[in-house]
């Protein structure tokens, strides 16, 4: 029997009235359980609109989706027993404690464990004594992370969630992030940090002026990037002979550099570099950033 | 308790306390000068008859301002209590909702499996529980004041037109709730719910004595508070009825929109 996906979006599209063209377009994808998803795109790209239509703050225009097999619009209140949710503007209550707003949430869930709550804040060294309005910016964001996990859920919608963290904060979320994926959570994550989708994600899904351009998995992306190169001559490259390889690309020349995208055989490549004086070769493991890049320039729109 | 409800209430303790001891004074300053003026009621009496009809009606439409019924109509039933919990009713109306939306706590509160209904529901019922509160208070100060300096009107006839000041101060905030909750901003909202009040205080005592006037005022909850005729213990069923109907129908259409509507 095959797996259903735990968040399942099928022509998605979300247009706000006064506009002229959708937020959202046409967007299909699927999550599966114990799958960690990064949906990249810059401001304005769509990105928050999807999120805010899958937890039914926005009802679409078009389309479908379901989470967990129930309508994200009919069935809203009992898919949310079963999702954690981090806003990418996480606001809170500022005269609230952080315990109070925990309880609160708590409280309103009905099932959750303040136990694992403490042990969250305990690991990300969350202040929850003090009032929330005087906490800094990454201090309130460790609350919503603890929020969005306490419950142990088993979809997690993020939106930015490390944004604020420092960089040994961010280490303990993306462990919260693999045991939940461990627990065979589905997660659904927006970020602008490519390092931290290229660390955590499964799969990433790009997204452009509302519409989805690209998926791809992580480890396709990995392979794709093995073949490129950074590449430093002693003297001039000789950039017209290597365009002559077949597969080869050259992505960017300065001076004595190039960087090149080798699809297929690399014999031919390393004949000609043995031709001349290297003086450096670095091969980039994955580079999401260029990826990204890629798309968002006009020429990367598929 | 239902945690919203709860919290919601919570949050707004101090303020609530300040409205009552506010709401408190102001009913206390107004009843404490009776024995005063009802020493030299006959003059006082005489300077007020000769006022223009249209000035008498934005006073209660009555000359009697130093009866008993006359003097506590003129001095908190007809405009100043009605107005004071106006004020509260349409802060509360205009915030309770929309100000979570404006935070994006809402978004918070929406993540949890709680549907709009019993949001709204659960907001709605906080703001009665605040508006009670204070409405309680000037109930208890008007009837222990009026017993202090011998107003002597039945206390069950202030209990009523208390009841029904509640009610058309209630409308008033259910109006201001249906504007948020069809999305509608705090300001926009807080405006026109005070337009229905003041106006249609101005325009239903107007009514009296401008023909033209009777008909607008049919549409303002203010023409359904008849204070003077409640505290001569003429209690209107139909009005409270009407008043009740306002609100349902606010309430109602808030719901139909606030549902289904996209948050901000």
């Amino acid at each position: 029997m095959s797996v259903k996906p735990t968040i399942d979006i099928r022509g998605l599209t979300k247009q706000y009235s006064g506009t002229a063209s959708p937020s959202l377009s046409d967007l299909t994808l699927q999550v599966m359980p114990g799958e960690v998803y990064g949906f990249l795109g810059p401001n304005g790209a769509g990105k928050s609109t999807t999120i805010r239509v899958l937890m039914n703050f926005l009802q679409p225009t078009a389309g479908s989706a379901e989470i967990l097999g129930h309508d994200i619009v009919n069935d809203s209140v009992v898919i949310k027993q079963s999702v954690g949710y981090l806003a990418g503007d996480f606001d809170v209550y500022p005269k609230m404690t952080g315990t109070q707003f925990i309880s609160y949430l708590a409280e309103l869930h009905g099932n959750s464990s303040r136990k694992y709550a403490s042990e969250i804040a305990k690991r990300l060294q969350a202040v929850t004594n003090k009032k929330l309005g005087e906490l800094s910016r990454g201090q309130r964001q460790k609350i919503g992370i603890i929020q969005a996990f306490m419950h142990k859920p088993t979809v997690l919608i993020l939106d930015e969630p490390s944004s604020g963290l420092d960089p040994l904060m961010q280490e303990v979320f993306y462990e919260l992030v693999a045991e939940a994926k461990q627990r065979g959570a589905a997660i659904f994550i927006s970020s602008h940090i490519m390092a931290e989708v290229q660390k955590i994600c499964d799969r990433v899904g790009v997204i452009r002026e509302g519409k989805l351009i690209t998926e791809r998995s992580v480890t396709d992306l990995a392979t794709e990037a093995a073949q490129t190169f950074d590449v430093t001559f002693a003297g001039k490259p000789p950039v017209q002979v290597l365009k002559r390889i077949p597969g080869l690309t050259v992505t960017n020349h300065k001076d004595t550099q190039v960087t090149l995208h080798m699809h297929g055989e690399l014999q031919q490549l390393f004949k000609l570099l043995g031709q001349h004086k290297i003086v450096s070769i670095d091969t980039r493991t994955l580079d999401l950033e260029e990826m990204f890049l890629h798309y968002y320039s006009d020429g990367g729109v598929k | 308790m239902n945690p919203i409800i709860k919290w919601t209430v919570w949050q707004r303790r101090i303020s609530t306390l300040w409205w009552s001891i506010g709401v408190s004074f102001f009913m206390f300053i107004n009843m404490i000068f009776y024995p005063t003026f009802k020493d030299q009621a006959a003059e006082l009496q005489k300077s007020f008859e000769s006022l223009p009809d249209a000035a008498l009606q934005l006073f209660g439409g009555s000359s009697d301002f130093f009866s008993p019924v006359g003097f506590l109509n003129s001095q908190i039933f007809f405009i100043m209590l009605p107005l004071l919990l106006g004020i509260l009713a349409i802060s509360l109306g205009s915030t309770l909702i929309a100000r979570e939306e404006q935070d994006h706590t809402v978004e918070s509160l929406l993540s949890r499996p709680i549907s709009r209904t019993k949001l709204l529901f659960s907001k709605a019922t906080a703001g009665l529980i605040l508006l009670s509160i204070v409405t309680l208070v000037s109930l208890v100060t008007t009837v222990v004041v009026s017993k202090v300096v011998d107003i002597s009107v039945p206390t069950i006839n202030i209990v009523a037109v208390t009841l029904a000041c509640y009610v058309l101060a209630v409308s008033f905030g259910a109006i201001a709730f249906l504007l948020t909750a069809i999305g509608k901003t705090r300001g926009l909202s807080m405006g026109i719910g005070t337009v229905m009040a003041l106006g249609g205080y101005i325009i239903s005592s107007l009514a009296g004595t401008v023909t033209w006037l009777k008909g607008p005022s049919y549409i303002f909850p203010f023409h359904y508070y008849e204070s003077e005729a409640i505290l001569r213990g003429h209690f209107s069923w139909s009005n409270i009825i009407i008043l009740t109907l306002v609100i349902a129908f606010c309430a109602l259409l808030s719901w139909l929109f606030f549902r289904k509507r996209d948050l901000a």
